[in-house]
């Protein structure tokens, strides 16, 4: 039944699925590269030629700067304020048990099943009574809706991880709370809040949805990208995008290397 | 927990545990319930005026293409969960079970990707590649096949639907997958199971949870994503979010998109907590 | 994410680097508001109006003579544009561009400023009914100029269908063209295209009673079979430009102007049963403190200048108000000028098409409300 050919097989075949998959994945991601150094409006096979028009229509688009600046601040802030406020739930769901904690973590996790349009409908109508809409406040604070939950669940997944002694034994050695948290708490979950921040504010730079329904004449980059889409539909499109792909990458790339690092330098330091 | 200094203890447990309840009780929960009140005002001459009329409610529920773009959605994103859950579950399997746990690293670490570039943009390659003149026909045109019409169809839907969603449904399975212990499955083998026979009943039971909560947030996103219909389905016929966007657009209606709103956000919490009952109930009977 | 359980090192010396972090964000956070580009900054004009009107090409020129910066917001349909207005706070848009049919919404929800007839060059326009545009005057008052018109018919391209054929709406329901055709996403215009096929030309095909109206739903329902898409500004644009759609209900020149420069084989033709038109018009938005800069604007909009510009927008393409906006035309593109018609005794000329009784100005439904078009069109698309 098992013998070795047939599972060979199925292994390889199970690889080469696994091949496809990303292949699925990673077409849209290439093609709108190649496409963005292609000549064609409208590109097809074979393909026209090489180009980086799109790139200096781009470079030429006075809404790109703005857009890119409006992006970097929304998300920032957006992942600080997520980060925080997910932080402070993790740490109250890890460590304390209450009347209603059930409904508190309820509240935490449930914005994440809310589609987006919806989102950006109820924050548009609350925030244009508030005042608040078409500013970038409107789509920070909507954002950090968002991104809590995110950064929520992967710091109580490292706090999982904690030894429940451990806060104890710092609070018998005579650290106040506060300390505790600076000396045990904060440094044993900072992977994961390195990690939260670098997620919260992946999820707030390409989001769209609710950014174009709360942020009036203030866009960012995927709104100014939907205008584009809704309008005259060119590849700028894929340069803008390639260009934003490269940026949040590399982002990735050096938190994965500064948490990779860190962990190191924690089991070298014991 | 120990007892220490009661009042400082105090004003350190109410620091962590209030932002996030104030924040989303600000910004979260009062949205949604003043687009609740919302469904009841009136527009008259494309402004609101606060009232308390159940019109919007009668209006939409009483309209033939609110119910057939329910059923739709519903119909579509239950579809999409299907086919991500299938397709996912043999690389999620694979990923599990047939690779080196490097590779099995490095292989999320390119499914994450996806969610650092921009949606739209993905969508927006899809439509140059499902065009009638786009990539796929050019290729299939050189084999003297074709061409067939994928943009604008419920296809072309589905294809966007399942950009947004596949690369998660495969982490969320194979995160689940390989939390499944290992002996049970060799017992089953020695036990002379087969191997369709011990993922049916050794690996499914056990990662039952983890597949449950991949098809829901898959259901979630697809439900609720107006950018695939829009630009890939070409909103024929449309969906919710679209009917939500069009009545948005159209005279100000707010309050009868608040009402389509309402209607889809009630639907997503009675699935989500049906999905969870049923993942936590098969743990329990375990 | 890696998980690591051994990491219980007490570590002080990155507390640093947490306050650095914590530092640099509540800075962000505060400064977020008071951050502005470097270099000294022009006076910011926001401006509400279809795709296009505030890219370079348009605003340019005008920018950089007077030191100011267009911000546009795009709308598509003139109910969008009344949403988008509602939803901001008053005073946000300093101008606004909007169909001609809907400045009457406009000033009657107080959206628009006064304007002075004197400052604009009515005596030059091509048509005296562009002078006394239906809705830009009230009690004999100017709340909106003309700037800019088009019009709107049988939409094809010239390979699959032949210019024949495009001579009457006829054409959607060709048995060739099932699944390709395609709709611009708003009710107003395929709904006119379709009441005018219905013989509702007199006196508009807006204009219709309740039998005429059933009957303007039965022939829409009857096209249904035959519609790929429904489509925003960027979609149709798209689908006719890829060969994803062979017709386009709904649309003119606008957009196949556009495709064609591009040498795209598609074309716009008004049809026997004739065409509606679209009409753009500039208003200063109510409570902006920049009227002054943005009379001036529109000044340079109706200027020849300005309105030869207009012409070869390019996003799409619409028609010279002035004589001498149509003369400046002539003389910086002659061969736009006679594609479009715009030269003296054009069998096409957009004028004489309007004198003729061929064209219909686009309106809001005169008989039923705005809300039962609305309401059939979400139910069609449905369909």
């Amino acid at each position: 039944m098992h013998n070795k050919t047939t599972g060979r097989f199925s292994t390889w075949i199970l690889r080469a699925y696994i091949a496809l998959v990303l292949v699925f994945v990673f077409s849209p991601l290439l093609a709108s590269m190649v496409f963005s150094f292609n000549s064609d409006r409208f590109p097809s096979l074979p393909l026209g030629e090489f180009t980086t028009h799109w790139y200096k229509a781009v470079w030429n688009n006075d809404a790109v700067p703005e857009a890119l600046r409006n992006s970097v601040i929304v998300s920032l802030c957006s992942a600080v304020l997520g980060t925080f406020i997910g932080f402070c739930t993790a740490y109250t769901d890890y460590r304390y048990q209450f009347r209603g904690k059930a409904l508190y973590l309820g509240l935490a996790l449930l914005p994440p099943t809310i589609p987006l349009v919806i989102m950006g409908l109820a924050m548009l109508a609350w925030l244009s009574r508030a005042g608040l809409s078409g500013t970038l406040f409107a789509i920070i604070i909507a954002h950090t809706v968002m991104c809590a939950p995110f950064a929520m669940a992967l710091i109580r997944l490292r706090l999982q991880q904690i030894d429940p002694n451990l806060e104890a034994a710092a609070w018998n050695l005579g650290a106040s709370e506060w300390r505790t948290m600076r000396s045990v708490i904060i440094p044993f979950t900072r992977p994961s809040i390195i990690a939260a921040l670098c997620l919260t504010a992946a999820v707030s730079f390409d989001e769209f949805a609710v950014a174009w329904f709360v942020s009036g004449l203030n866009k960012t980059v995927p709104v100014v990208i939907l205008e584009i889409l809704q309008g005259n539909v060119d590849p700028q499109i894929n340069a803008i995008g390639t260009f934003v792909f490269i940026i949040s990458i590399t982002l990735v790339v050096i938190t994965q290397l500064i948490v990779m690092k860190q962990n190191k330098g924690h089991r070298h330091g014991r | 927990m120990p007892i220490t200094d009661g009042r400082s203890s105090r004003l350190y447990a109410h620091l962590w545990r209030w932002p996030m309840p104030v924040w989303q009780l600000l910004f979260f929960l009062v949205p949604l319930c003043f687009m609740v009140l919302m469904s009841f005002w009136l527009v008259k001459n494309y402004r609101m005026e606060p009232a308390f009329v159940t019109a919007n409610w009668e209006k939409m529920f009483s309209r033939g293409y609110f119910w057939n773009a329910y059923w739709r959605t519903l119909g579509l994103a239950g579809l999409t969960t299907l086919i991500a859950t299938l397709l996912a579950f043999p690389a999620a399997y694979a990923l599990s079970f047939k690779v080196s746990e490097t590779v099995r690293r490095w292989i999320i670490f390119l499914l994450i990707i996806p969610f650092f570039t921009s949606f739209l943009v993905r969508i927006y390659a899809w439509q140059v590649i499902l065009a009638e003149s786009g990539v796929i026909n050019a290729g299939l045109a050189t084999l003297g096949i074709g061409p067939f019409t994928m943009l604008n169809t419920a296809f072309g839907t589905i294809i966007g639907y399942l950009t947004l969603t596949l690369p998660l449904v495969v982490i969320l399975q194979t995160m689940s997958l390989s939390q499944v212990d290992r002996s049970l499955i060799e017992a089953a083998w020695n036990l002379g199971s087969s191997r369709v026979r011990t993922i049916a009943t050794v690996i499914l039971p056990l990662a039952k949870t983890g597949l449950i909560i991949g098809a829901v947030f898959c259901f979630i996103l697809a439900f609720g994503d107006f950018v695939s219909p829009y630009y890939l389905g070409g909103s024929k016929p449309p969906t919710l979010s679209i009917l939500i966007i069009d009545t948005t657009k159209s005279g100000q209606q707010w309050p009868r998109a608040a009402v389509v709103a309402i209607t889809m956000i009630v639907t997503l919490l009675t699935v989500a907590f049906a999905a969870v009952a049923l993942a936590y109930r098969s743990r329990v009977r375990r | 994410m890696k998980k690591t359980t051994d990491q219980t090192t007490v570590s002080t010396g990155r507390r640093g680097i947490l306050k650095a972090g914590a530092a640099l964000g509540v800075s962000t956070i505060i400064g977020a508001p008071y951050i502005r580009p470097a270099h000294a900054a022009p006076t910011e004009i926001n401006m509400l109006a279809w795709y296009g009107h505030g890219e370079p090409d348009m605003v340019g020129a005008f920018e950089e003579a007077n030191n100011v910066k267009f911000k546009p917001k795009y709308y598509a349909g003139g109910d969008n544009m009344l949403a988008l207005i509602a939803q901001s706070p008053p005073g946000t848009y300093d101008i606004i561009l909007s169909d001609a049919e809907f400045v009457q919404q406009l000033n009657a929800a107080g959206y628009i400023e006064e304007m002075n007839a004197a400052d604009y060059p009515f005596d030059d326009f091509v048509h005296s009914d562009f002078q006394k545009f239906p809705g830009h005057w009230a009690d004999d008052k100017l709340w909106s100029v003309m700037v800019r018109y088009g019009h709107l018919g049988v939409s094809y391209n010239t390979e699959r269908v032949s210019a024949e054929e495009a001579e009457s709406y006829k054409v959607f329901w060709k048995p060739e063209l099932k699944g390709k055709v395609g709709h611009f996403d708003w009710h107003l215009p395929s709904l006119g295209q379709i009441s005018l096929y219905g013989g509702n030309n007199s006196p508009s095909p807006f204009d219709i009673d309740e039998g005429a109206w059933t009957k303007v739903q039965d022939i829409t329902r009857s096209l249904r079979p035959q519609v790929g898409g429904f489509f925003d500004y960027g979609g149709t644009f798209a689908s006719l430009k890829n060969g994803e759609m062979s017709a386009m209900c709904g649309i003119g020149d606008w957009i196949t102007g556009v495709l064609e420069r591009d040498g795209a084989p598609v074309a716009s033709v008004v049809p026997k049963e004739g065409g509606i038109q679209f009409t753009e018009s500039y208003s200063i938005g109510k409570g902006s403190e920049k009227a002054e800069i943005v009379k001036k604007f529109i000044q340079y909009m109706l200027s020849p200048e300005g309105q030869a510009t207009s012409a070869q927008m390019a996003a799409y393409p619409g028609f010279c108000v002035t004589n001498a906006g149509m003369k400046k035309l002539q003389e910086v593109n002659m061969a736009e000028a006679q594609r479009t018609g715009q030269v003296e005794g054009a069998a096409n000329h957009p004028v004489s098409l309007i004198k003729e009784g061929r064209i219909h100005y686009r309106d809001i439904p005169k008989q039923q409300s705005l809300e039962d078009w609305n309401d059939f069109w979400s139910e069609y698309k449905d369909a």
